[in-house]
């Protein structure tokens, strides 16, 4: 922005139809390494609230902002309507990096959500943007009923077109990989032009390339192909840089100086985004799924806006509309204000929520020999950190997964077989021979420990101590002295705790009990398999009531069961 | 809460020979007998009562295996450095080879936990671990676990 016709850097940029194109191609990128990084267990846990999220729930958050905008810059509804769409998508390269890289570590069911969720809705707004400025374009005579088959037949056009480009072109990529024998650092280039091909045909046919590219990405993402890691770091590397080459444009693109008469309404605007129409959309759409309350509060609160917005405040532009820049610069604020509250706030939300999970430690750096893919192991040499779980241990004495093999322990130059390697020390190079799918654990294995939070706890989130879920309640309150109700302590710790915790129950779900916590670890189904006691949670005062709650209920029941037998 | 309230001079094994989890129980009970003259067997007994819930092992080499007596009439702490890691069914299933066991007496609710809570938090720290195992001088041991507070660990 400073480098803009205002700014120090003067330079007059205004070519909205340039701006159009590389934003679009930089969007492609960004999603596409979205795409990459989805797992197919995400989507498992989190396809249907995303999608119902990224469908009505753009719409809802498209219509309330809309009606808003109408009232704040007496626009028509139509012209609202537009606003509320350009502004209804969750940017996924934001909401990505920010869970991802911003270090904390959330629920699993919410994350997924949320990062599906801004995968999908990307086309949904784009969809939106374009009909309403069609409609706009057409003008109010036109609006009728007839042109309602269309616009449905437009839709299903993007979305299924979207959706069959996307995989299609994702299968033909993985077989095209796996196919061509190439240099290492051209399958990075080839993965990238299939994306882009994809895109583009997908668009020029009328299907939503946005979709099209997340999709593809996916597909290769969760396929066996070769290159996988030069992929996947190559794409890292230039979805930031389509991120940072997309701000700048979109910041020369603003004229600052015309942003002053709008920038009050805007800000109002945004306001009413972040604490109005996203909170009900989310309410409304995650309804069916039974996210608890701590949950939803969060997904309602981080509904993080990126560079799509801005993006799509140049197809107003383009079009010509009366009052193009307005919308554009309506956007602009829109965004700064949600990136700037929200994108701050993230991590201490996930915190006070109680929905942080213990912090990954970081990886280690490791060095990979790319062998065939049909090998179905890879060889790789890891660095061990100097607060690294594995220092101190004999390679021997480690237990590692059976498919998990120490080839070699290479310490100042020297190589030594397992057997009669040292313990293992900061610096040295741990090579083994195992399944790609086993590289993140042994990251976390030879990396460093985690940060600590800022109170100084780290693996603790979820608990000191862990208990089978079979494990009788009572048992636990002897040991600890809990306080709960006697009949209750008859249950195992599974019933007790969904007997108590509210909505579908989640690893990280808490119950306060006393001075303690339980926390839910792991679940199979609707049982839960593992507990683990917190001896000194963070105080939180919500959640003070639940042992109030747990007395309360057990007191309506035998209030219950007295009232019953009496009317028998 | 001070370790060194609960933790006495003699609690401290520098280096514990066994070669699996009972055996190392039993050595604890051992030296817990001498301290508090509570029968062996009794203590034995209630840890092992405890393993039965669930392991102590918390992790990253470290076991906090706890009970309640009611012989007690106060919170007791034994450190151990056990010399070959053992199997202990941890969490993260690798071995041990650092125990703190800690006996209440019966009814001592929150300074049971206050104690437990702060030999976790003692023993989550990774270079306090690295310092641990770094020595087996039981006069060296003693120092680091009873330093206070403030010098390691600013929380």
């Amino acid at each position: 922005m400073l480098a803009g016709e205002d700014g120090p850097g003067g330079l007059d940029f205004d070519n909205f139809q340039i701006a159009y194109t590389l934003g679009a191609i930089a969007l492609a990128v960004v999603l596409f390494d979205g795409g990459l990084r989805t797992h197919r267990s995400t989507l498992a846990l989190a396809s249907w609230p995303a999608l119902l999220l990224a469908t009505v729930g753009v719409v809802l958050t498209a219509a309330l902002t809309g009606a808003m905008a109408a009232l704040l810059f007496s626009l028509s509804w139509l012209e609202g309507m537009l606003v509320g769409s350009i502004v209804a998508s969750t940017d996924a390269a934001a909401v990505f990096f920010l869970l991802g890289a911003g270090g904390t570590n959330l629920v699993k069911r919410v994350r997924a959500t949320l990062e599906t969720e801004s995968g999908v809705n990307d086309p949904m707004a784009v969809f939106l943007t374009v009909t309403c400025v069609a409609l706009i374009e057409a003008g109010p005579p036109n609006f009728s009923t007839n042109a309602l088959p269309g616009l449905v037949g437009a839709f299903l056009m993007q979305i299924a077109g979207g959706a069959v480009f996307g995989v299609v072109g994702g299968l033909a990529l993985v077989r095209l990989i796996n196919a061509l024998n190439l240099a290492t650092g051209l399958y990075p280039i080839l993965a990238l032009s299939g994306a882009l091909v994809v895109f583009g045909v997908a668009q020029s046919v009328g299907a939503s390339g946005f979709l099209a590219v997340y999709l593809a990405g996916v597909v290769l993402g969760n396929r066996r192909h070769r290159a996988t890691l030069v992929i996947d770091r190559f794409q890292d590397g230039l979805a930031w840089l389509s991120q940072i080459g997309m701000f700048l444009m979109l910041g020369l693109l603003v004229t600052p100086t015309n942003l002053i008469p709008t920038v009050l309404p805007s800000l109002a605007l945004a306001a009413f985004l972040i604490l109005v129409a996203r909170p009900v959309a989310v309410l409304l759409c995650t309804a069916p799924f039974g996210f608890n309350w701590r949950e939803k509060t969060f997904l309602g609160w981080v509904g993080l806006r990126g560079a799509v917005p801005i993006f799509l405040g140049t197809v107003p532009v383009l079009a010509g509309l009366p009052n193009a820049d307005a919308y554009f610069e309506i956007a602009f604020v829109v965004v700064l204000t949600s990136l700037v509250v929200q994108g701050w706030t993230v991590n201490l939300a996930a915190r006070q929520l109680n929905l942080a999970l213990p912090p990954a430690p970081r990886p280690a750096q490791r060095f990979d020999v790319d062998l065939p893919a049909e090998a179905e192991r890879d060889l790789s040499a890891f660095v061990v950190q100097e607060t690294s779980a594995a220092v101190g241990w004999l390679p021997g004495d480690m237990r590692l997964e059976d498919d998990v093999e120490i080839v070699a322990v290479i310490r100042d130059g020297v190589m030594r077989l397992p057997s009669d390697a040292p313990r293992l020390a900061a610096g040295d190079y741990v090579v083994v021979v195992a399944p790609a799918e086993r590289m993140g654990a042994l990251d976390r294995l030879f990396g460093s420990a985690p940060r600590k939070d800022p109170s100084g706890r780290d693996e603790a989130v979820f608990g000191e101590f862990t208990f089978g879920g079979e494990t009788l309640t009572g048992d636990l309150a002897r040991m600890y002295d809990l306080p709960i109700p006697p009949p209750e302590q008859a249950l195992t710790l599974s019933d007790f705790l969904r007997r108590h915790l509210r909505g579908r129950i989640d690893a990280g779900d808490r119950l306060k009990l006393g001075d303690v916590e339980l926390i839910v670890r792991a679940l199979d189904g609707e049982t839960i398999l593992q507990v683990g006691i917190e001896l000194e949670p963070r105080r939180f005062p919500l959640l003070q009531a639940d042992v109030a709650r747990i007395w309360a209920h057990h007191w309506w029941r035998v209030l219950r069961n007295r009232l019953w037998r009496r009317r028998e | 809460m001070e370790i060194a309230s609960l933790l006495p001079p003699d609690g401290v094994i520098a280096s514990l020979r066994a070669t699996s989890k009972k055996q190392a129980l039993q050595e604890l009970a051992h030296r817990a007998e001498a301290i508090t003259g509570v029968p062996e067997r009794k203590i034995f007994d209630v840890l092992l009562e405890r393993e039965r819930l669930g392991s102590t092992g918390i992790g990253l080499g470290i076991a906090i295996p706890h009970g309640k007596m009611p012989e007690l009439d106060q919170l007791y702490g034994i450190f151990a450095r056990v010399e070959h890691p053992i199997d202990f069914d941890s969490v993260d299933d690798q071995p041990v080879d650092l125990i703190f066991l800690l006996l209440a007496p019966e009814g001592a609710g929150a300074d049971h936990l206050k104690a437990l809570a702060r030999v976790s938090r003692l023993l989550r720290d990774k270079s306090m671990c690295a310092k641990l195992r770094g020595t087996n001088n039981p006069d060296a041991l003693y120092a680091l676990l009873t330093e206070p507070l403030a010098s390691h660990n600013a929380a």
